[in-house]
């Protein structure tokens, strides 16, 4: 009998036990370099970056401001809205924004709550993300209402007669809950971002001296300001997350309110829920591959082990979305309702059938590639994929919307949605985007340094044996 | 006016400051008496210090409660100041209740946790204060107040054991 149960496996080129030091907090630098990394990279700006602000400030004055200002002036006729579907692209902007933002609330809240020490470097990029996202998805309300001066009536007030907002209504939640995610979100960005503001102070000049001053707010540092500082971010790590899974609940139950066919359904809750994370991880994918390839120093911040673990989670995600999309297809397709049924055989094989399949194909083939780690550890392919499933996930919510809209129980009203300026207006959303991130790069700190720092300080490697494991304590 | 200096000692490591805090406790200077700064957060623990006292919790309870009051006028105040049926609908709805009184409960709560750190903390604050922009770069500072006649024996114990630098802290513009 041999003294061997298996054979044994010797790794072959390629697959050879990873070094600890390829790990960010395995390979600390003193802080003083770091922070000199950071703000260079933040006040380096070469004439491609010049010019590509240019290009995207001027594609946001024609294609945003322009744009919008032509939709006021002639009214929402402009749009391709009219009866049956009045909810056009600019709902599915508003669905998809809010979706990308909650990115930002995942890696930072829920990741923070559970240690995961991998988020480190990129919880500020994500977090960005939130608050850029919900704007664009405020302006898509805006110019959803058409006579955008009047929608202080949103606010929770009451009109001249005594009457106040109905507070029962779907869409009175949805305005209550982007608002409180909006509000705290934006804090939650803020609060992290204070101690690396005092050390951007601390290294600057000029007009840039005085605007981290003011930023700030006059912290040092010392015990109690920290302590203060923590226990703020705590209270919205925990608190921001109940408040995230709200915001698309509530964007979803806008749907499900309703009685209509495709929309009146149980599931759409987690469904929109998981729909956001899709997205928002997706986006995240492409915002760091962009930060690491076109910001100096960011190759040693974001790390092919930074993409590997948003992979997974990219991949985790992506299962769940396709259960929750069963799910939500199965269930009226066995109902058998004779509006249902047209409605799927509508989205599948009518006209605008190349959505649906394009929404299932970007969304379902990037698992192909996700699932394998050293594909994850490829920055510019899991760009790829993020730019995919995002791809996938507006398609999503096009069918959803305007898609679902176009079929209903009073058949002589069926007309197919064409966007008209909507598309003009969308470049602009997206071009605006682009456009508050690329000049907050070069404004803020994207990498939280004290807390890359922390964490370099609480790992250490333990040798076991032959192995060195890494360790965590905390220190904070 | 008490007869004391205060002086700022500048430690490279988390090790030496420790000691550091150490040495001052057995030459007198008590925890009151003393302030880290440091560029990262460091457990009390670590420092051999009592822990600060923080109000920013019980601020963060008094905004959930009173945003939960303000959700609660929302949705069964305001149909009383003007009752109208919608739907078929009753006036006075729980489940429906819940989501507003639970969104209004989450603002009030991250809303005061923020101005309670702000509020606890100074902030904003722009006056001089004792500070060196060193600390930033992941130096540790002891901030403390030295009784008069003893700051050359303080100095040199600190240096003694790693302090880069003991000097008399001057408030200055951050």
């Amino acid at each position: 009998m041999s003294a061997i149960a298996k054979p044994l496996f010797t790794p072959s080129r390629g697959e050879e036990v990873e070094d600890p030091k390829e790990h960010l907090m395995h390979d600390p630098m003193p802080r003083g370099e770091m922070n000199s990394m950071v703000l260079d990279s933040m006040h380096s700006t070469t004439w491609k970056y010049w010019t590509l602000t240019g290009i995207l400030a001027f594609i946001v004055v024609t294609c945003l401001f322009a744009a919008w200002y032509y939709l006021i002036m002639q009214g929402l006729g402009v749009a391709g809205v009219n009866r049956p579907v009045f909810w056009g692209i600019f709902l599915v902007e508003v669905v998809f924004w809010i979706g990308i933002s909650h990115a930002g609330t995942f890696i930072s809240a829920i990741l923070r709550v559970l240690k995961v020490e991998s988020r480190r470097p990129f919880t500020r990029a994500a977090e960005l993300m939130t608050t850029f996202g919900l704007v664009q998805a405020g302006i898509s309300v805006f110019l959803h209402m058409g006579r955008v001066w009047l929608s202080y009536w949103l606010l929770p007030y009451p009109n001249e007669r005594g009457l106040w907002p109905d507070f029962h209504s779907p869409l009175m939640w949805d305005f209550m809950a982007i608002n409180t995610y909006l509000l705290c979100s934006t804090m939650y960005l803020f609060l992290p971002l204070i101690p690396d503001l005092a050390m951007a102070r601390d290294r600057s000049t000029g007009w840039r001296k005085t605007f981290y001053k003011i930023l700030a707010i006059g912290f040092r540092g010392t015990e109690g300001e920290w302590k203060n500082l923590k226990t703020a971010m705590n209270i919205f790590a925990f608190a921001i997350i109940p408040v995230m899974f709200s915001v698309h609940t509530i964007v979803s139950w806008d749907f499900a309110m309703a009685t209509r066919p495709g929309w009146s359904s149980s599931v759409f809750g987690p469904y929109f829920v998981i729909g956001a994370l899709q997205s928002g991880m997706a986006a995240v994918a492409i915002v760091l591959f962009m930060i690491r390839s076109t910001m100096k120093n960011m190759k040693y911040f974001l790390r092919p082990e930074h993409f590997e673990a948003l992979g997974m989670l990219m991949f985790l995600v992506s299962l769940a979305w396709a259960y929750f999309y069963f799910n939500d297809y199965l269930v009226p397709w066995y109902g058998g309702d004779m509006w249902d049924k047209i409605l799927n055989t509508f989205i599948q094989t009518g006209p605008l059938w190349y959505l649906w399949y394009g929404m299932l194909f970007c969304n379902l083939a990037p698992l192909v590639i996700l699932w394998n780690k050293k594909w994850r550890r490829i920055p510019w392919l899991l760009a790829i994929m993020g730019f995919v499933i995002n791809v996938g996930m507006w398609l999503e919510r096009y069918v959803i919307i305007p898609e679902t809209l176009t079929i209903n129980r009073m058949p002589f009203t069926w007309r197919i949605y064409v966007p008209h300026i909507e598309i003009v207006l969308t470049i602009g959303n997206f071009a605006f985007f682009f456009l508050l991130y690329l000049l907050a790069s070069r404004m803020i700190p994207l990498i939280p340094v004290w807390e890359v720092q922390e964490g370099q300080e609480s790992h250490i490697l333990r040798k076991v044996g032959k192995a060195k494991i890494s360790t965590v304590s905390e220190i904070d | 006016m008490s007869d004391s200096t205060m002086l700022l000692a500048v430690f490279e490591e988390i090790e030496p400051a420790v000691n550091g805090i150490e040495k001052l406790h057995e030459l007198g200077v008590s925890d009151e008496q003393m302030n880290v700064i440091s560029g990262i957060p460091i457990k009390e623990a670590i420092l051999g210090r009592p822990s600060a006292l923080s109000y920013v919790s019980r601020i963060a309870l008094t905004g959930a409660i009173l945003g939960m009051l303000f959700g609660i006028f929302l949705i069964y105040g305001t149909p009383f100041l003007f009752p109208l049926h919608v739907g078929g609908q009753p006036i006075y709805p729980v489940p429906q209740g819940l989501i507003i009184t639970f969104e209004m409960t989450m603002l009030g709560l991250m809303g005061f946790a923020f101005l309670g750190m702000l509020v606890d903390s100074g902030f904003p604050s722009y006056t001089p204060k004792e500070y060196v922009p060193e600390i930033s770069d992941g130096k540790i500072a002891i901030l403390f107040r030295c009784p008069d006649g003893q700051q050359k024996k303080l100095v040199d114990v600190l240096k003694k054991i790693g302090a880069e630098s003991v000097n008399p802290a001057e408030a200055r513009q951050l």
